[in-house]
This record gives C-alpha cells, structure tokens and sequence, in this order.
C-alpha cells in the first residue's frame, strides 16, 4: 500500500507546476520531420474531400445535363425536389475536372483565392472551390500553413 | 512513393510555455474533419504532432520507429474518421489510437521472433535477431543524448514512463490516462506515482535550486 508520502508527491504533482514538470517543459522539444508532416498532411487531404468531390461532381453533371437537353426549368425543378441519388465509389481516382478559366488553370493563384475568401471568413465558398481544386489537381502539395 | 522518410527531427528551442490547454474545441475540430473539413485536420495536426511525436520518442526510444508509429497513428486516424464520436477529449481518443499502435509494435516484434524460435531447427537457421530499437547499444546511444532528466524518463518501466510521458505531453487527468491505457485508474495512478517518486529521487539536486551540498573545510 503506498504511503502517505507517496500519496501527497503525487497529489503535489497532479496539482500542477511541479519542479519535475517544470523540468521537463524546459528540455527540448523534438518534432517530427518536415517530410512526414508533408506526407500525412497530403494524404489526410486526399482521403478527406475525395468522396465529397465526386459527389459534388456528379450532381453538377446531372443538372447540367437536365438544363442542356430540357432546360433550365428541369434542372430547376430536378434541383427542387430532393432525390437521393446513388453515387458509385471509384477504387481508383476519380475522372478530374478541367480547370474553367485562365486563374483556375495557376494553382498557386488560385489556392491564393481560396485563401482569400477564407480570410474574409467565406468558409462555404472556399470549401467548394477547394474541392475543386482538388478534383483539377489531386496531385499538388498545398503548402502548410501553421 | 516510399512511405518511409529520412528521419531527421527538427531541433527547437526548449519551451517556456505551461502545459497544453487540451479543450472540446479539437472535438469539434475532428468532427468537421469527418465531415470534409481538410483544414480542421491541418489544425489538429499542428497542434498536436509535437506531443505526439515526443510520446512515441520517448516511449519507444527511437527516432525510426517512433517516425513510423508517427505515421501509422495518424493513418489509422484519417481511416477511421467517418465513425469518430466525441465520447471523450480528443486528446484521449488520439493518444489511445497511439497506445494501441506501441502496443501492436511490440506484439509484432515478439511474434516474429516467436516464430523464428518456433521454427525449432537444429542447429537454427536464422538467430532471432534483436531488433535495432531494443538492443541495448542502441537505447544506451538514445539514453547519451539526452539530459539528466530524459535518460531517468527512458530509465524508466515501460508502463511507468507511458504514464509520466501522457501526463507531461498532454495533460490528461489520472482517468484520462486510465482510459488511453486500458487500465484501472488506481493502476494508472500507481504508475504515475512510481514514475514520479523515481524521477524525483534520481534527480533530487537539478530539481532544488539553491540547495547546495554544505562545504567542509580541512
């Protein structure tokens, strides 16, 4: 059984700032290699909006199609009336988006846009256009910011 | 692309700052990031790959193995994130995933050298080798490189020094590090007790400024 002046060291310890964890703040903090964070980082993206942009992709090619063959009312209606739509799961990459325009075809001004709407606090829009993004270059290593 | 990378960690500053304040925000956090929000998981990684890394560090006393534990705890993390539930801190939940991958290290290292023992050949062909994280050159080389202080942490019982690793690292309550260990909270609470008892008495004069041994004079 431990005794009692175990159980107040201990007591004394958990209460916080301890000389022995004050100590041990003071050493060095080693941290993980630059290339493992690029790693993780990149494949918790790829993994993270994958599925997400291919469902977005399929629905936008839906309504596309409605609007070209029979209209805008179509696609409106289409859009109106919620259906649930069965999205096959590629094993392998899904198919990429073309970049639309000339800003969208740099990625570096264009990351630098979603960046932008994320400052001005426009986290929906950036989503969207990050998923994009993906989806046009699955294969960019976006730099890290901390 | 290989999944092995250089090992070379970061040298940094100490810290002078007090111990991480772990709140529910990382909670929400991961469930963003299971609902798609890539920048919620580049915000949980930033804050903790440090203690993380420095848990598997020091726990395992390697640098490679605790880069590729590193790495299969945050894969494990990312490939399991559609069921996460916050049940508990995040901290907890990331640091038991952590747990059961040291756990896994071991257990794959003692089952291949069982095998290679249960080949039962005479004479064996192969000797089981020791892996290069536990041959004692090797932890002894880890041990010189640190300071006082580390070299008692990496002197000191496996389950000891997971305790006083996970309370220094992430400032998990007694229960907290129950829970990561899978154990009973007086268990948790013995180990850390231990822990600290020896850290203390091992380095009782760095831990006491001021006291100085008397001088005598001839």
């Amino acid at each position: 059984m431990p005794d009692k002046r175990m159980t107040d060291e201990l007591e004394e310890y958990l209460a916080g700032e301890s000389a022995l964890s004050r100590q041990y703040r003071r050493e060095s903090a080693p941290m993980p290699p630059h290339a493992l964070d690029r790693l993780i980082l990149k494949a918790a993206v790829a993994q993270g909006l994958a599925p997400l942009a291919f469902a977005a992709s399929v629905l936008l090619s839906v309504a596309l199609v409605l609007a070209l063959v029979f209209g805008p009312q179509a696609a409106k209606k289409a859009d109106d009336e919620p259906r649930v739509l069965k999205v096959s799961v590629y094993k392998t990459d899904p198919p990429r988006a073309a970049p639309a325009s000339p800003r969208e075809r740099n990625p570096a001004a264009w990351l630098g846009d979603i960046a932008a709407l994320r400052r001005a606090g426009r986290d929906r829009e950036a989503d969207i256009e990050m998923r994009r993004f993906r989806s046009a270059y699955p294969s960019y290593l976006i730099p890290v910011s901390e | 692309m290989s999944s092995r990378c250089l090992v070379l960690p970061q040298v940094v500053a100490p810290r002078m700052l007090p111990a991480m304040d772990l709140s529910d925000d990382d909670a929400g956090l991961m469930l963003r990031y299971r609902d798609g929000d890539a920048a919620a998981f580049s915000a949980l990684y930033a804050q903790y790959k440090g203690p993380l890394y420095r848990y598997l560090l020091r726990l395992v006393r390697n640098a490679g193995a605790a880069a590729d534990l590193f790495q299969e705890v945050w894969s494990r993390l990312v490939a399991t994130r559609a069921r996460y539930e916050p049940r508990a801190k995040f901290a907890t939940f990331l640091f038991h995933i952590a747990h059961n991958c040291a756990v896994d290290f071991f257990r794959r290292d003692v089952n291949l050298r069982g095998e290679i023992a249960a080949q039962d050949l005479d004479p064996p062909l192969l000797e089981p080798e020791v892996p290069e994280y536990q041959r004692p050159d090797r932890v002894a080389e880890f041990v010189e490189q640190q300071s006082a202080l580390l070299a008692a942490v990496a002197a000191l019982p496996h389950e000891q020094r997971e305790a006083f690793l996970l309370r220094e690292e992430t400032g998990l309550s007694v229960e907290e590090i129950a829970r990561v260990t899978d154990v009973p909270v007086e268990t948790a609470k013995s180990r850390l007790r231990y822990a600290i008892r020896k850290l203390q008495k091992s380095l009782s004069p760095m831990l006491e400024p001021g006291v100085l041994p008397a001088r005598t004079y001839a």
